[in-house]
């Protein structure tokens, strides 16, 4: 039998190896990211008490945007800290080219029939699609109509500026380059303009400190997507969104099985899950405004479009001649904009 | 009974747990900080030479030490009186005042930052005081400046400055207040004269802790000071575990740590010289 | 004489007094206002709040609504507790072994334990990643653990052995030559003497780890993820007010545990010591 010794040592590992979690994933558990503040505000609320409902999969949301999870997951070299990744256009190129995606099989997803043809392709799924314009607090300010409205008074002065980070802070600046000049990919015309109100302007701020930023009332207009007006809105802010004269911009978001993950049958149930009826209808309505993707959920009549097809109406960036000049305008901004 | 080279032992696991999860990870850092690529296969000092070719990452050590040393301002010019009355209360009171002093060192750091937000912010609490009484027409801006970053250091550096100076001042005899009075010197006087030189050990010790800790400060750099205020932490941050551009970031927290060290070695000396020992 | 004597002291009573007053406004203010900042009935933090309620307290405690703050919670409170008892026994062990040496190396060995008091945390966090990484290990509760343990030491070390200085020599000397072996001497006279001491140094250190931005930033991740961090992407985007309810809950908490320790272990003067 067993000493007393044995008995304590077996106890304290028992005791401890029931606190701490173990490397390997749990059994029905599933990383994913999402983009911080309405994304995972939605997919906190509504998907992940849906997963476990249907699948007993418990979701953990990684807040990420696009960029930092190609950073993450490259740095990982193989083992990918999350199972799914949520996905801009630009991004999504580099992160094909950087191999980071698991061969996707459209097939395996039951709800395949229900969403367009070609929104399912070697590499992932088409979830969603955004459109980027201006928000402002129409108690604070005047309505703007396009791009130059924000570098004039009374705009400039209570703007919020965010860099090229993410997707909607770069083609918002190449928008706004493109008004002074500019092009898609030459966006000093519009960095030399925001240099200039820069000494007035309300605030500067990481991507995802923004929305927090409006609701404090540090600032009263940016640019944003859609999704986070609706938030905003949802949380008792004044807050409207404006397409501006010169256009809106919009793209497609995605989402792909990371390579190197030990959850691929989990991933697959998670992404059927999310372009099914059920989630694409819970998250379509106000508070939350996604575009649906679902053939069998409706478009809402406060949604900037009528249904998908209209996509071709808005800008669309060419992605793959932005990606290798961004890591330099991140820089760029950072410099310009410091004190 | 053990001899001393036994009980000397007694240190050996802690001294080995230190080797591997501390002094390795840390001669680590040093050798990923000579590669040159960010997937650290080429070595080189391009990441070193990189770092301190751009002028702009000398601006940012150099804000980032000022603002170690203006947090030591303000904790010293309103911790220091604090310290003095704390000596003048009753046993009692005096309990109640530690008590005061450490409860913000057990408050989460983001707490305390948060707490800033509510104050400072455009609705802020300042704001909305100084908007009622007419003191302003229009709210001030005191987040993402350096004034409320400042600020708000201040308050959550506080702890750290407070009780090495109490502990060190309540060990001064109060019979030299008293026999410094006595030979007419003012009170000022006494306090420049007497009190300051004794409690020089306390008052480093303090400043080192205040400067360590508020120069790595990252959550209240960013939420408060915002993005335009660049500190290099948030350089170690966006290198790190944004660009992942590991050996870059690895130079920043080498540079962090040599030029904090640097000021700490400074500040010691010149608490050593002053004739105290300093516990830091 | 006399007379200028005392303008100088009104001034002295003046100055001085004004400025420990506003120390301690700055030290409690802030505190006071999150609190009442968390019963507001409204959608945003503002103060004075709108209308009081307990409605974001509510949604706290909520499991469906606010179980990842749970989560996080739990993950904080398991690495508190871990690295916290594995430091205990480690920095015990230590200071019993290197308190009674003067020799030069046990001094170095001392300031090199009591050095993640001053170090960068940010260097070390990224250290810790950098390293953990290259050995190839995934992110989890243990490497976490391990990283809180080393920033944590110092404050059971510095407890610890302000309690064993004050021990008298002679007390365990007149124990062994009693007969008491070594062993016996510490579990029965040493330990329980500078027990308190310990007990202040780990309930810092708990706090301390429940606190630590720097090393989690580095080495946590979405399963992993700490209170603190947790709050601090709340703050930095959607701005919940939910985060004053955890901070309304964490000062409380603090409040408490800080009343407890003052009766049973005197943590005030310790701390002071």
């Amino acid at each position: 039998m067993f000493n007393r010794r044995q008995l304590l040592a077996g106890a304290a590992a028992l005791g401890g190896a029931s606190l701490l979690p173990s490397l390997a994933h749990a059994k029905g558990s599933l990383v994913a990211t999402t983009y911080p503040g309405s994304w995972e505000d939605a997919y906190r609320s509504v998907v992940a008490p849906m997963l476990k409902k249907k699948d007993d999969i418990t979701l953990d949301l990684a807040p990420l945007f696009a960029m930092d999870q190609i950073g993450k997951a490259k740095a990982a070299r193989g083992a990918p800290p999350f199972d799914v990744f949520l996905l801009d256009p630009g991004p999504r190129i580099v992160a094909i080219e950087g191999g980071l995606f698991d061969k996707f099989d459209p097939k395996k997803l039951s709800n395949l029939s229900k969403i367009p043809d070609g929104f399912a392709d070697e590499y992932g799924v088409c979830v969603s699609a955004q459109v980027v314009g201006i928000a402002y607090n129409p108690k604070k300010v005047p309505k703007p109509t396009g791009w130059t409205d924000l570098l004039k008074d009374p705009w400039a002065s209570r703007l919020g500026l965010t860099g090229f980070q993410t997707t909607f802070g770069t083609s918002s600046i190449i928008e706004i380059s493109k008004q002074f000049g500019g092009s898609l990919t030459n966006i000093d015309p519009g960095l030399v303009e925001l240099k200039k109100i820069l000494p007035k302007v309300a605030a500067v701020g990481l991507p995802a400190a923004m929305p927090g930023l409006f609701q404090q009332g540090q600032c009263d207009v940016m640019y944003t997507n859609t999704q986070t007006v609706s938030t905003l809105k949802g949380k008792g802010v004044d807050i409207e969104f404006v397409k501006p004269e010169s256009g809106a911009i919009a793209f497609y978001t995605t989402m792909h099985v990371a390579k190197g993950t030990e959850a691929v049958e989990n991933a697959y149930k998670y992404l059927d899950l999310v372009i099914g009826k059920d989630v694409q209808a819970a998250l379509t309505p106000e508070p939350y405004n996604f575009l649906p993707v679902n053939k069998d959920v409706p478009l809402t009549p406060d949604m900037p479009m009528k249904s998908l097809d209209e996509m071709a109406k808005y800008i669309n960036h060419d992605w793959a001649k932005i990606n290798p000049l961004r890591a330099a305008w991140i820089d760029k901004f950072n410099k310009e904009m410091a004190k | 009974m053990r001899s001393k080279l036994a009980e000397w032992q007694l240190a050996l696991p802690l001294g080995l747990a230190f080797a591997a999860l501390f002094l390795a990870p840390l001669l680590l850092l040093v050798g990923v900080s000579f590669y040159n690529d960010e997937k650290i296969t080429q070595l080189g000092v391009g990441s070193w030479s990189g770092f301190f070719g751009d002028a702009f990452n000398y601006k940012v050590i150099v804000d980032t030490l000022l603002l170690g040393l203006k947090t030591i301002c303000t904790t010293v010019v309103i911790g220091y009186p604090l310290a003095l009355v704390y000596m003048d209360l009753s046993p009692r009171l005096q309990k109640v005042l530690i008590f005061v002093i450490v409860m913000p060192l057990l408050l989460s750091v983001v707490v305390r930052t948060f707490a800033w937000i509510v104050v400072l912010g455009r609705e802020g609490v300042v704001n909305s005081v100084l908007l009622g009484l007419g003191i302003i027409s229009e709210p001030l801006k005191l987040l993402q400046t350096e004034l409320g970053l400042v600020i708000s250091l201040t308050q959550i550096e506080m702890p750290l400055m407070l009780l090495p100076l109490i502990s060190v001042m309540s060990r001064v005899d109060p019979n030299l207040r008293d026999a410094s009075a006595a030979l007419g010197a003012s009170r000022w006087r006494t306090l420049f004269t007497v009190i300051l030189p004794l409690s020089m050990p306390g008052l480093v010790a303090g400043c080192l802790l205040v400067f360590a800790s508020s120069t790595t400060a990252f959550i209240s750099q960013t939420v408060i000071g915002g993005v335009r205020l660049i500190y290099l932490p948030l350089v170690i941050w966006q290198q790190a575990l944004v660009v992942y551009h590991w050996p870059l970031a690895a130079v920043a927290s080498l540079s962090l740590m040599i030029s904090v060290m640097t000021v700490i070695a400074a500040l010691s000396w010149i608490g050593r010289r002053s004739g105290g020992y300093v516990n830091g | 004489m006399g007379r200028r004597q005392s303008v100088g002291d009104i001034s002295y009573g003046l100055v001085i007094g004004t400025l420990a007053l506003l120390a301690v406004t700055i030290i409690v203010a802030p505190v006071i206002i999150v609190l009442l900042t968390s019963f507001t009935n409204g959608q945003a933090i503002k103060f004075p709040p709108q209308g009081l309620s307990l409605r974001w307290y509510e949604q706290l405690f909520d499991a469906s609504k606010s179980g990842q703050i749970h989560k996080t919670a739990g993950n904080s409170l398991i690495i508190a507790a871990w690295s916290t008892g594995i430091g205990v026994v480690l920095g015990t062990m230590a200071t019993l072994g290197l308190a009674r040496n003067r020799a030069r190396l046990a001094r170095v060995a001392d300031g090199f334990f009591m050095s993640p008091l001053v170090l960068p945390g940010m260097t070390f966090g990224l250290a810790a990643l950098v390293y953990f990484s290259l050995l190839g290990f995934r992110p989890s509760i243990n490497l976490m653990i391990a990283g809180h343990l080393i920033v944590t030491m110092p404050f059971i070390l510095r407890t610890t052995s302000a309690s064993l200085s004050q021990l008298d020599p002679a007390l365990l000397d007149s124990s062994q030559s009693l007969g008491a072996s070594w062993f016996y001497t510490l579990r029965r006279v040493t330990l329980p003497l500078i027990a308190p001491g310990i007990a202040a140094g780990a309930f810092l250190a708990f706090m301390a780890s429940i606190d630590n931005v720097p090393v989690s930033l580095f080495l946590s991740n979405a399963r992993t993820d700490t209170l603190p961090i947790r709050m601090w992407g709340m703050m930095e985007s959607t701005l919940d007010v939910r985060v004053a309810a955890v901070s309304g809950v964490l000062i409380t908490a603090a409040f408490l545990l800080m009343l407890v320790m003052e009766w049973t272990v005197g943590i005030t003067r310790r701390m002071r010591d």
